[in-house]
């Protein structure tokens, strides 16, 4: 895949006019109503940049100018590194790249039994190997949390793996200042020092704000990973009717707000640190009380409303890719993952993740992981558009075949059939008669085969010695340090 | 004129309206209805209705939610008070306590779970979020409470149900209240884990569960 990514941006919902509508409806809500802030530390940065305090009730009331300033300064380029040369992805414009997994799902669909089961390291260290060995993913976060280590450490026995086994960048939420120290030290090992890891950061760090509008005691670690040189990647989930207004613009100027916000804080304490927009809206299922991970509100509230908003700012931003409420891979599955994927990509969304979710991000699947690899493939086609010049029109070649002939064998076919089709490496194609002879199979038990042969085979890049031991030593030392 | 009064009442929360809620409550005790059959005859039976349109599809839970809030706000304010000065205590039902554990703030799961359990008649003392363990434990003894219900979105914080559900423990409470948990990070087996007597996936859940624990129908 292309480092710069897919272009794209082939559609658009909203006109300059609704953007600039949901921006001032965002500049409204952090001038009167402001942020509920539970952090003191971010409570007195603001307070210094000039910001109007309600102490008593933690309320920061935040002035337009320090929300242009913060646009103004944040780059409209950021790179995303892997720790193999090779694999950097950039980020700007319009311009698509596909990734698998979001934070870590507390279940995962047992690849040996089928069963729904709780997540352990091992899973995260099985995911992140699959998507080191899957060609159409450029990047990774989680679909497993390891919650077979005590939960203090689950995020530092998280990134101990996804290093180890992922090459390519990734992108992981570190809750809590303490274990993000840690998490920069394990990168800064990795890299080579510190200096080196604010040129070439590996991994971005996932901040979430909390809706509506609350900065959260967690978030200190937006100021660390800023200052450190770590892009910040934003992701305020809000939920239509439950933390945010019961329609997809209002809540998009709760998120909206919020990423404003949060921008403004990162380029105060660090100028022209690397931020990720996403502002998306979600909706809660009103009978069920579920966060739906892919209903048509889900696709319009991302890939629209993001993508949009991101590109009336100018910064590169956060889309998602093929997550479902089913909780299986089935034929629910698959429509739903299609459904986000391309929604994203036509839109132009540069991030795209999520993907391997099921049951409303609940449940990761490796099967699934495989399947959006496929998918990916498709969707990249479809974004390389049709091409029409001379060469594609063929005339030439249409008067040398002539009426009632054929065109199997002439050059042309032969220079462009390749480059014209995405040849496919999962989704069955074959004849009935040769489906029914190879065992009559389902998708689900294709990708299940395809799981196990690429975790038996793939085997990626080792860390040096030192490194591993380094690393290591610091996941054993977190323990002592966090586990009370 | 008891029965219209009442009908007031269970229209007034099927319009999710809290002062008519009130002001029809208030009617009713002027002509000398008992609180408790106030409560009974009219709010509880609004609310009844209310749970019965949900479980067909007709409401969604944030309906649920309003008639509860609308329904709390005359018990709380016009009811209680009454029922106070006639020397007892409370309105009655199991009493639940709810908390959102210590560092998490995110509260919303905790707060549906609270409307559904009160609307489905149980004596609902939420606690707030971001509380002290020592503060829940101490909130449980004081109400004598039968279900207490934790409450986590991030699994950085779920670690303190377990170190609640210890100290319920030490102070010998364990066996007097039944412990649920649940949030996002929260599965079955973590409920195994620590100790718990239940996990409930969703608010309903929760009501079930509760139910199932304590012996009722």
């Amino acid at each position: 895949m292309p480092k710069y990514g897919r272009k794209s941006g082939y559609l658009r919902f909203l006109s300059d006019e609704d953007c600039e509508a949901i921006h001032q409806s965002a500049i409204e809500v952090l001038e009167t109503v402001g942020m509920k802030c539970e952090s003191d530390k971010i409570i007195d940065i603001f307070d210094k940049a000039g910001a109007e305090i309600n102490k008593e009730k933690r309320l920061i009331y935040i002035p337009e100018h320090l929300i242009k300033e913060g646009l103004q300064k944040a780059p409209k380029k950021v790179t995303l590194w892997g720790r193999t040369p090779g694999t950097e992805l950039v980020l700007y414009g319009n311009y698509v790249h596909y990734g698998l997994g979001g934070t870590p799902c507390p279940n995962v669909l047992d690849i040996e039994t089928q069963e729904i089961r709780q997540s352990t390291k091992q899973d995260a260290a099985n995911f992140a190997k699959l998507c080191n060995a899957l060609p159409m993913v450029e990047f990774a976060m989680s679909i497993a949390g390891a919650l077979d280590v005590p939960r203090e450490v689950e995020y530092i026995h998280e990134f101990e793996v996804s290093f180890k086994n992922l090459e390519k960048p990734l992108i992981h939420p570190v809750p809590g200042v303490e274990a993000n120290e840690i998490v920069i030290e394990m990168a800064a090992a990795i890299v080579g020092g510190h200096e080196e890891l604010r040129k070439r950061p590996i991994f971005s760090a996932y901040c979430e704000t909390a809706q509506p509008l609350v900065f959260v005691k967690e978030n200190d670690n937006m100021i660390l990973n800023a200052k450190a040189g770590i892009p910040v990647t934003l992701g305020p989930a809000a939920m239509m009717g439950a933390t945010a207004p019961a329609t997809l613009a209002g809540a998009n100027v709760v998120t909206v707000s919020e990423n404003l916000a949060s921008i403004a804080l990162t380029q105060i304490v660090a100028p022209h640190s690397p931020v990720i927009f996403g502002a998306w809206a979600s909706v809660m299922d009103p009978y069920t009380t579920r966060c739906l991970y892919a209903s048509p509100e889900f696709a319009l509230g991302t890939a629209v409303l993001c993508k949009q908003m991101a590109n009336f700012y100018g910064m590169p931003n956060f889309g998602f890719a093929g997550p479902s409420d089913s909780k299986m891979p089935d034929a629910q599955a698959g429509a739903e993952a299609m459904e986000i994927c391309l929604m994203n990509a036509l839109m132009g969304n540069n991030l795209l993740h999520d993907g391997g979710y099921l049951a409303s991000g609940g449940v990761g699947s490796l099967e699934m992981c495989v399947i959006i690899d496929e998918i990916f493939g498709y969707v990249d086609r479809i974004l390389r558009g049709i091409e029409v010049t001379p060469k594609h029109l063929a005339v030439d070649v249409i008067r040398d075949v002539g009426p009632g002939g054929n065109f199997l064998s002439h050059r042309h076919t032969l220079d462009n059939l390749r480059d014209t089709m995405y040849l496919g490496r999962l989704f069955d194609r074959t004849s009935e008669e040769a489906w029914v002879k190879a065992g009559s199979k389902d998708m689900f038990t294709v990708a299940n085969a395809r799981v196990k042969k690429l975790l038996a085979e793939h085997q990626p890049a080792p860390l040096e010695k030192d490194v591993e031991a380094t690393i290591d030593k610091l996941v054993a030392d977190s323990h002592k340090k966090l586990v009370k | 004129m008891s029965t219209q009064l009442m009908s007031d009442i269970i229209a007034a929360i099927n319009e999710f309206d809290g002062e008519k809620v009130k002001s029809a409550s208030r009617k009713a005790l002027e002509a000398n209805i008992s609180p408790v059959e106030i409560i009974q005859q009219g709010i509880a039976a609004g609310l009844l209705e209310i749970g019965k349109k949900y479980e067909t599809g007709e409401l969604f839970v944030t309906h649920l939610v309003a008639a509860a809030e609308a329904a709390k706000g005359a018990i709380k304010d016009v009811l209680e008070p009454e029922i106070r000065k006639a020397g007892t205590d409370g309105i009655g039902g199991p009493r639940v306590v709810l908390a959102t554990v210590k560092g998490d703030i995110h509260d919303i799961g905790k707060n549906i779970v609270g409307a559904m359990m009160f609307s489905a008649g149980f004596d609902v003392i939420d606690i707030g979020k971001d509380v002290e363990n020592e503060f829940v434990v101490s909130k449980v003894k004081e109400f004598d409470a039968k279900i207490l219900g934790l409450s986590a979105l991030l699994s950085t914080t779920i670690p303190e149900m377990r170190k609640i559900i210890e100290l319920l423990e030490k102070e010998n409470l364990r066996d007097k209240v039944k412990v649920i948990v649940g949030g996002a990070p929260v599965t079955e087996q973590y409920a195994r884990e620590i100790g718990a007597d239940a996990y409930a996936e969703n608010a309903a859940e929760a009501v079930a569960v509760s139910r199932k624990l304590l012996g009722m129908n």
